[in-house]
């Protein structure tokens, strides 16, 4: 019937509807418009790497790391290869056959399943299993057949010439994982490339990884391979080039090992530049066999620690090697008379409470000279009363004792120096005369490294000139040879004091290696100067201390050693120093001073 | 003569610039995208041939309806509709398979799919008896019978079987109904038993589909496993009983008096779409109702029914504003994007044409469908404006359901997106139904 012969009214009312049914053919085009606009320019770059990431496949050639010597040009970390068994998904295969896994899980004679369900993802290539033997390699190859698309491969794997006394300089390696990645900045690296976890390895990881290579081409959707876009060599990261000595590390690492308990370290300091020379901690862990997850449990359950840095994480008293700082704020505050004349009768009362000295009996008559030679405490809790927590807290602050010495390896403690005001702010009471005294000699709430401690005797010997402590002496291209980065020495503000304080303390400090506590770092034709110290140990044992520095008319070189719950600092620890000292400068069969009386106590 | 001659100026006049151009912008781009997405094969002209004979005879055919008086469908509609009737039939009887379906006529140069013809006669039969019963519409047993039409139709269809083909006839149906005045109550009853006999089976199958939801919401696993358990469904007929209870006396008490008749219908046509749900289950293979569903969340089978919808987001998103260019589209040319000629043909458009093509080719959909609802408007007769009407709604469906479904946010039905989509018998109907358009737009005046 047509519309104008019916009445207005019912076409009114289809017009109405029609309204409606155009509005909703409206509303349903904008959203499919908003959804395009959606897709397409808001998540545009989302989809556009989807598409391309999937179209374009990628074989992996891991890049070698540089290689990193030793001072005297000795390769000291090298890569070697390791054959990894890869699968390579092909037409119509996403992912190993169930037969080729239980094939290969026979020739390993471990099963693989696991692994490959962690792994898989569409269309990439998974690695099924890794450190495979020359023979698993050739069995691998004879059953080629029967593992399809499963190929060995070879990648790099780091080794170190002396896995164990390198350990904490150089630092582990291992595959990043996709968490850690979430949490990086750094958008160049993706899961699974091999990164740096520790000591060199970790702090200068970007110039130690190179860069991997590896043929891409295009790939449609069944995976057959379309065209190749390139090809691109791996290049090996740069060498690196220490200021360690090798040699120094192990018979450091030797010395420690074979001391009282076998726990400690030791640091060794070129004093003309900062340049480490020697640093180990003892126990330690073997870096080449760090790489599976039962090695490193085994080492994470050992109760001696073997991952803990004691040269830069462990915080120990100084005890009497904190004299030093003492020493030089009573000449320099004071104006302190070297040869006023104490008498140690072998305690110290203050109020109701003794505070005894090394030497029970007492070290009778003594000037300052002597009483740091015999590390005598009495004389130094008069010299501490007499100065005040302020001016020792100052001096120990002017070398640098709670602060971190900027070493070019990462989780340095910075130690720590109690004040008045941090004593009542934690431990709501007072500052005590008690407190003031037991400072002094380097007990109390003062925390030191065993690398600050170095720092400090660098400074001493090169009369308060000091250079911020490093390992890495030059950076090198691994290919063209060409010098990436060369250290320059780094000079910490200079310690300013009197000439004649330097004068003394020197002259203290020889003493010390003439008659007193560290007679047995006594060479013929060097000179020694040294300080000893046994730090009180709450928990256990006592640690026993030496910092040193050699020869003592024209330094070279500083050290500092401990020796964890070891006991006498003078018979513990100097036996290491000294035989750094016999490597340093290469002293050959000249037998150890007798010692005159030896019945001393040695702080 | 003069009669003639007149309405030939008359034509000329009054032409629709818009729908034309739409028209001829789909067309054009869609024979483009074939192009594009066969350029990797060894007769990389082999389809756009097809499509252009296809045109071709639906242009001629479109030129012959429109200059066929409409209202011949009308007068002869009961012999339109059986004649529709007769070709599914036959169909089922000579048709060759393709598939798994059988609807298919093999003809010696091109195979001809009577189900795409059948859609248009289905529209004209409808549009005539409503026309015919215009002022019984909100009868209930008018409103049984228009659906039977559709029924008849649909039960052909679903013996092949077809069930995408089917699904445009639902709101074409409702939508002739409603505007001829259909009461709401009558369309909101069917709404809801179509909703509930197809939902229940595909929600059932979205949550098997994630059986860590089921474990962890307790709720979810109670309704999901009640789709198996008379005991757990009697127990939730139960609770909507008592709801239904608690409303009808909370309303006597806000002296609103409803009837029982209401929520006994109510009732009813709940517990007549659980049971069809079991019918529509066990009809739909677990493969097609992956697919209906999985668009929720094409992740939990990424490699299955998710895999389509996943392909054409990235093709689509990939684009970005500018495309990657003709024959330059790695999804397409690279063969990740599935069904790329057919089904998925938009998102050839959206890869390589980027979002500036994109746009403009639902911009123009739109135009093209908007023009084809002026028609109705506009048309002489009522029969015209509901034919046109649902010429315009088979036209929007298949659009919002093909564009919706290319980026993910509508099931994968497999229905093409008629006008640009290749197959040669979409092709020649739209053409047709276009034809018949045109035949309504140009009889306005008189």
């Amino acid at each position: 019937m047509s519309w104008s012969t019916d009445n207005r009214f019912a076409y009114n009312l289809f017009s109405e509807k029609h309204k409606v049914i155009v509005i909703l053919l409206m509303v349903c085009f904008a959203v499919l418009s908003m959804r395009l606009f959606y897709m397409q320019i808001i998540k545009g770059n989302y989809y556009r790497n989807i598409s391309e990431h999937q179209r374009i496949n990628t074989t992996h050639e891991r890049a070698f790391r540089g290689l990193i010597y030793d001072t005297n040009g000795k390769v000291i970390v090298n890569n070697i290869p390791n054959y990894v068994a890869l699968f390579y998904p092909f037409e119509q295969q996403y992912e190993p056959t169930e037969e080729s896994i239980e094939k290969l899980s026979k020739i390993l004679q471990k099963d693989i399943k696991s692994s490959i369900e962690k792994s898989w993802r569409y269309g990439r290539v998974m690695k099924l299993a890794d450190n495979l033997t020359i023979d698993e390699v050739f069995k691998i190859q004879e059953n080629k057949l029967f593992l399809p698309g499963i190929t060995v491969v070879e990648e790099p794997k780091r080794v170190c010439s002396s896995p164990i006394e390198n350990a904490h300089v150089i630092g582990y390696v291992n595959e990043l994982r996709a968490e850690e990645l979430d949490n990086m900045e750094n958008t160049e690296l993706k899961v699974g490339d091999i990164i740096g976890r520790c000591g060199i390895e970790q702090s200068y990881d970007k110039y130690l990884r190179g860069k991997d290579g590896g043929l891409s081409f295009e790939v449609n959707a069944r995976g057959q391979h379309q065209k190749t876009f390139d090809y691109e060599p791996p290049a090996i990261g740069n060498s690196l080039y220490l200021t360690i000595d090798n040699d120094l590390q192990k018979i450091a690492y030797n010395a420690l090992r074979n001391s009282s308990s076998g726990k400690g370290a030791a640091v060794a300091i070129d004093v003309k530049t900062g340049a480490i020379k020697a640093f180990v901690s003892c126990p330690s862990y073997d870096l080449n066999k760090i790489s599976s997850a039962k090695d490193y449990k085994r080492y994470l359950k050992n109760k001696k620690l073997p991952f803990f840095n004691r040269c830069i994480q462990a915080l120990y008293p100084p005890g009497s090697t904190f004299k030093i700082v003492t020493f030089v704020a009573a000449l320099e505050h004071l104006h302190f008379n070297p040869y006023k004349v104490e008498d140690c009768l072998g305690k110290f009362e203050l109020g109701d409470r003794v505070y005894s000295c090394s030497s029970k009996a007492g070290h009778r008559k003594l000037n300052l000279i002597s009483a740091m030679a015999y590390s005598c405490n009495v004389y130094f809790y008069i010299l501490g009363l007499d100065l005040g927590v302020r001016v020792i807290v100052d001096y120990a602050k002017k070398f640098r004792l709670g602060e971190k010495t900027g070493i070019d390896i990462y989780s340095e403690k910075a130690g720590f120096v109690p004040t008045p005001e941090w004593k009542k702010s934690k431990m709501k009471v007072p500052w005590l005369k008690g407190d003031t005294v037991i400072l002094s000699i380097g007990q109390g709430a003062l925390w030191v490294t065993p690398l600050q401690m170095a720092s400090l005797m660098a400074t001493v010997a090169n009369n308060g000139v000091s250079y911020k402590p490093y390992f890495v002496e030059e950076i090198k291209d691994s290919v063209t040879k060409e010098t990436v980065f060369k250290h320059t020495p780094v000079k910490n503000e200079d310690l300013e004091l009197d000439p004649n304080t330097w004068k003394q303390l020197h002259k203290a400090l020889e003493s010390a290696v003439d008659y007193g506590t560290a007679k047995r770092t006594k060479f013929k034709h060097i000179s020694v100067a040294a300080k000893t110290g046994t730090a009180e140990n709450p928990q256990g044992e006592d640690h026993a201390w030496v910092v040193a520095y050699a020869p003592a008319d024209n330094p070279q070189i500083a050290l500092a050693v401990i020796v964890e719950n070891g006991g006498f600092g003078g018979s513990v620890s100097v036996p290491v120093a000294r035989e750094i000292f016999k490597k340093y400068f290469n002293i050959y069969e000249e037998p150890e001073e007798e010692l005159n009386g030896g019945t001393n106590d040695t702080h | 003569m003069t009669h003639t001659k007149s309405l030939f100026s008359k034509i000329i006049q009054n032409i629709d610039l818009t729908f034309y151009i739409s028209i001829a912008y789909l067309l054009f781009i869609g024979i483009t995208a074939i192009y594009s997405a066969s350029s990797n094969l060894e007769n990389p002209t082999k389809y756009i041939t097809t499509q252009f004979i296809a045109l071709s005879i639906g242009a001629v055919g479109m030129l012959f309806l429109a200059g066929f008086s409409y209202q011949y469908y009308k007068h002869f509609s009961k012999f339109v509709y059986i004649l529709s009737c007769i070709l599914l039939v036959s169909v089922l009887i000579f048709g060759t398979q393709h598939k798994g379906t059988k609807g298919w006529f093999d003809l010696p140069f091109f195979s001809f799919q009577p189900v795409e013809i059948t859609k248009i006669m289905l529209i004209l039969s409808l549009a005539a008896y409503i026309d015919k019963h215009w002022n019984e519409i909100s009868k209930l047993s008018i409103f049984v019978k228009t659906l039977c039409l559709t029924l008849g139709h649909f039960v052909l269809i679903m013996l092949q079987p077809d069930f995408s083909s089917t699904l445009s006839y639902f709101p074409i149906t409702l939508i002739l109904l409603y505007v001829a005045g259909a009461r709401l109550t009558h369309l909101c009853a069917v709404v809801l038993y179509g909703a509930l006999a197809v939902l229940i089976p595909l929600l059932v199958t979205f949550f098997k589909l994630q059986p860590e939801l089921l474990e962890s919401n307790k709720l979810v696993n109670f309704f999901v496993t009640a789709s198996t358990n008379w005991h757990k469904a009697i127990i939730i007929l139960g609770v909507i009983i008592l709801i239904m209870i608690l409303i009808k006396w909370f309303l006597n008490k806000l002296r609103i008096p409803i009837g029982w008749a209401y929520p006994i219908i109510f009732l009813s046509i709940i517990l007549a779409g659980s049971f069809s749900s079991i019918v529509v289950n066990k009809s739909l293979k677990e493969y097609q109702r992956k697919r209906l569903i999985v668009f929720l969340k094409p992740e939990i089978d990424s490699r299955g029914a998710g895999y389509n919808i996943i392909q054409s987001k990235i093709a689509i998103g990939s684009g970005k504003f500018s495309g990657k260019k003709f024959f330059k589209g790695t999804q397409t040319q690279l063969g990740f994007l599935p069904e790329q000629r057919t089904d998925f043909i938009f998102s050839v458009i959206g890869e390589e044409g980027g979002y500036v093509l994109a746009q403009l080719t639902i911009l123009f959909y739109f135009l093209f469908i908007w023009r084809a609802l002026v028609v109705a408007k506009h048309a002489r007769d009522r029969f015209g404006s509901l034919v046109a009407m649902g010429i315009a709604t088979m036209f929007a469906f298949y659009a919002i359901i093909n564009l919706g479904m290319v980026m993910g946010l509508m099931p994968v039905t497999g229905l093409p997106l008629l006008l640009l989509s290749y197959g040669g018998s979409s092709m020649l109907s739209s053409m047709f139904a276009i034809g018949i358009l045109i035949s309504i737009h140009i009889r306005r005046f008189y």
